[in-house]
């Protein structure tokens, strides 16, 4: 029951959450916890956006929001696609709305949880976790 | 305006309590215990912060 992959099988086993959150708990069998993942780091971006967050540029005037980019880079697609489509822009509007601290914040956590998920199914892959 | 601060704290508390729960448990006692503790903590400590800020504050 416990897979122990290669080391090059297990990078490419954990690398596809960077593409969906929880795809690769789902290409590791844990069909359950796959769907329990994708639900969870996609309601936390959804709230995120909803609650006018932004998704940081690594150039913002900021470091403070620079290394919340780097954070929200972890969602892999759905940050660089986020950005690309426009979403969360950080425009000044956005900066004073009375939400904005709470969404990113969700957005950051976001992003945080899925790297901790590629992690975790690297841990899986190569047998140190069940 | 309160009661939107008060939703997203719970909403971002569930969902962080629910992920690390998901992660580390898979059994349903220690699922639940973990989501308990977590929300709990969660959710008070962010009102007691709240609260001294709020004390604190000019």
């Amino acid at each position: 029951m416990r897979p122990s992959f290669p080391r090059w099988k297990a990078y490419a086993c954990a690398l596809p959450t960077l593409l969906i959150p929880g795809l690769s708990h789902l290409c590791l069998g844990r069909k359950g916890r796959a769907a329990a993942f994708f639900a969870i780091v996609g309601a936390t971006y959804a709230i995120g956006l909803h609650l006018s967050g932004a998704l940081f540029p690594f150039d913002a005037p900021n470091w403070l929001y620079r290394l919340g980019g780097v954070a929200q880079a972890g969602l892999g697609l759905l940050y660089f696609g986020g950005r690309l489509a426009g979403w969360g822009a950080l425009r000044p509007e956005a900066v004073t709305d009375v939400m904005f601290g709470y969404g990113s914040t969700f957005l950051v956590a976001a992003g945080l949880m899925n790297m901790l998920l590629i992690m975790d199914a690297f841990d899986i892959a190569v047998g140190r976790k069940e | 305006m309160l009661r939107d601060h008060f939703f997203s704290l719970l909403a971002f508390s569930a969902l962080t309590a629910l992920f690390f729960a998901t992660l580390n448990h898979r059994d349903r006692r220690g699922f639940l215990l973990s989501v308990a503790k977590t929300l709990a903590w969660m959710v008070l400590g962010s009102l007691a912060f709240a609260y001294l800020m709020f004390w604190t504050g000019p």
